[in-house]
């Protein structure tokens, strides 16, 4: 920017100002409160009595809580269950939309709504889905001769009504993402593949897979982020219940601050999930660099 | 018994008909060469022929069977692509291995095909590269090598020295036709480059709009066209083509005229419109006074070395000569030139077939 005279970039600043100023009410102002009171004793329901610094008492009190613990084992168990399941079936209706056959670029654009919808609004339709007695689900599964499944009242289905629902909505994104990196393979390997008499599950796991990894990674990366994130579909639809059986990291957060008006341990908490994803993106940067590398 | 053949082979796509009933035999340990320009329907064939295309009419044969609807690995063939096809993410030795994996072979004779191969084509020190660290040379060598391992009754190579800079050009397809030589494996390659042609091929077959013009060696090609367009499709620089008219025993055109070569003499009637042609170094400097010189004058010289290319004006005709370096002439001058009767080509204007047959 050396060309830019000083005048110039007076205005230069600005014009940059409301943007900087969005920027730091809504993201960077937040922040530094939750880290100011991360170190505070304030309830929410004593609004009037000094928020008296406490140190380190409220990570403390974070780390060697159980139920901490536990959303954190239900965060990653939630994960593993939609990223595996999401990865196969991306990869799998991927691999069906990119044939070159009629009406497949159509069946794209149509399977990739339900990522376009909002979480919450997901939610609310899995929750008709799922409603005991009435919901629709139960009442197809019967025609199956399939019994009454309590799905979001039964501690047992309740984590995989919730996946189910974050499948329906993130498969596409998979799907998506795989689909594109699937049309940039150049195709005469196929066809030397195909004149040399590779069957066809030589060549996906030996020349298709391996050329998508990296993409795979990637995709399986931003899910996991997000996953970690998740909240909307599980507020709407069991509230961390039953029980705690749905109670992942951002639900134990939302309880401890709202429910408990526990401001400084639900923002101490929050900062502790942060440095988890933090350590999760250097790794996952660290390991790709070695890829790239070897 | 012949390796590949094609009976009225026809290739549609969709209402498009591209390649119009193309008859061809190949033999044995064959070399043959598709050569013509782009778009004339060569890649179409050569796709057919390994199965990488349906068949829309016409027998296809490769081996004395009828493959129209045998699928491309049960065809005997191995095909070496214009850009390599190697698989990105293997290196040398696993791209082979790859290949012959179908075969099931056991380990110890996948190693000696793969050692054998690279030691063939120099490639035993880059068999743990992959291709992204490999010269273009070096790719096109690997993608030969994919092909040999699997010790195919056919080769089928697309344009393979396109994507090489003109000297590797001439050092692999140098490598490509010593290879024929050593496994005297049958061959149909695809160029529209009439060097590779005629310095690679047993029988060239050459190729306008999805029909076959003529097939014939290199010396047929080259000396007896069939048609006008073979006549100037081969050969550099191109066989001067003058349009003419049988006049009273000879050919007259504008501001020109010759005798009827004697071979030609029952083949052309009075006032046909025929085309003469003439390679440019079967026009020879004269002197003024010999019979049939004619004038013309310099435009251009090109000086190459041991020869020259003269640009010249005959009466309206651009003509080309080739003429021996020391005798050439500068812009400007006028000289006298003759025709080299015996190496006169005539062919009918209407038809483009020549009247030599
Ligand atoms: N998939 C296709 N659909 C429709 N037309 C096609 C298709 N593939 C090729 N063609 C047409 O068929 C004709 C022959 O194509 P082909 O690729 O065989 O030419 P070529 O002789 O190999 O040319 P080049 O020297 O440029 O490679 C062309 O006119 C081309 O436009
Ligand atoms: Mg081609």
């Amino acid at each position: 920017m050396a060309y830019i005279r000083k005048r110039n970039r007076r205005i230069f600043l600005i014009f940059l100002l409301p943007a900087m100023l969005v920027l730091f009410l809504t993201t960077i102002y937040p922040m530094i409160y939750a880290g100011y009171l991360s170190f505070r004793s304030y309830d929410l329901a004593k609004l009037f009595v000094p928020r008296v610094f406490v140190g380190w008492s409220n990570y403390a009190e974070v780390i060697g809580s159980s139920e901490f613990i536990h959303s954190l084992i239900t965060t990653f168990k939630l994960m593993a269950m939609t990223l595996s399941v999401q990865l196969v079936l991306g990869v799998g209706i991927a691999l069906i939309v990119t044939q070159k056959l009629p009406g497949m670029p159509l069946a794209r654009t149509l399977l990739m709504i339900p990522m376009m919808i909002s979480p919450v609004i997901v939610g609310l339709v899995w929750l008709f889905l799922y409603f005991p007695e009435l919901g629709y689900l139960n009442y197809f599964l019967s025609f199956l001769g399939i019994e009454s499944i309590p799905w979001i009242t039964s501690t047992n289905w309740a984590l995989w009504a919730i996946a189910i629902a974050d499948i329906w909505q993130w498969t596409p994104f998979v799907m998506m993402g795989t689909a594109a990196a699937l049309q940039s393979l150049s195709p005469e390997p196929y066809e030397a593949a195909m004149i040399d008499g590779n069957s066809r599950w030589d060549v996906f796991t030996r020349v298709t897979l391996p050329q998508l990894k990296p993409v795979l990674v990637s995709l399986m990366f931003l899910r996991a982020i997000d996953a970690f994130k998740i909240y909307d579909i599980i507020f709407v639809l069991t509230k961390g219940g039953p029980g705690d059986s749905t109670e992942v990291l951002s639900m134990f957060i939302y309880r401890q601050s709202f429910t408990f008006w526990r401001m400084g341990v639900g923002a101490a908490a929050s900062f502790v999930s942060l440095v988890i994803i933090v350590v999760l993106i250097t790794l996952f940067f660290k390991s790709l660099q070695r890829e790239q590398h070897a | 018994m012949s390796a590949i053949t094609l009976n009225n082979v026809i290739k549609r796509y969709g209402a498009v008909q591209v390649v119009h009933g193309v008859d061809l035999d190949i033999e044995q340990g064959e070399f043959v060469v598709l050569l013509g320009p782009s778009g004339c329907g060569k890649t179409t064939t050569l796709r057919m022929v390994a199965g990488l295309e349906d068949v829309s009419g016409g027998e296809l044969s490769i081996g004395g069977r009828v493959v129209n609807d045998v699928a491309p690995k049960d065809r005997g063939v191995a095909m070496v692509f214009q850009n390599y096809a190697l698989y990105p993410h293997m290196t040398v030795r696993q791209n082979m291995e790859f290949a012959l994996r179908p075969m099931k072979l056991p380990k110890a004779e996948v190693d000696r095909r793969i050692g054998d191969t690279a030691e063939i084509l120099g490639l035993s020190e880059l068999l743990a590269r992959r291709p992204a660290q490999l010269s273009g040379g070096q790719r096109q060598r690997v993608a030969m090598g994919r092909a040999m391992v699997r010790t195919p009754d056919v080769f089928l190579f697309d344009e393979p020295l396109s994507n090489l800079d003109a000297k590797l050009r001439t050092q692999v397809r140098w490598e490509i036709g010593k290879l024929h030589q050593r496994l005297g494996t049958t061959v149909l390659y695809v160029t529209h480059d009439q060097v590779e042609a005629m310095t690679l091929a047993d029988k060239i077959v050459i190729m306008r709009d999805g029909h076959v013009e003529q097939v014939g060696t290199p010396e047929e090609v080259y000396g007896n066209p069939r048609t006008t367009f073979v006549a100037t499709f081969i050969g550099s620089p191109s066989m001067n083509m003058i349009e003419a008219r049988v006049d009273s025993g000879r050919l007259v055109a504008a501001g020109l005229s010759a005798a009827i070569p004697a071979r030609f003499a029952d083949k052309v009637s009075e006032g046909q419109a025929v085309t003469l042609g003439i390679r440019p170094v079967e026009l020879k400097i004269a002197s003024g006074d010999e019979p049939g010189a004619m004038q013309a004058q310099v435009e251009v010289t090109e000086y190459l070395g041991n020869e020259a290319l003269l640009d010249l004006r005959v009466g309206s005709h651009e003509l080309v000569a080739e003429v021996p370096a020391d005798q050439r002439a500068d812009p400007g001058d006028m000289i006298h030139i003759r025709l080299n009767e015996a190496a006169i080509h005539l062919f009918d204007t209407a038809s483009g077939q020549s009247l030599a047959h």
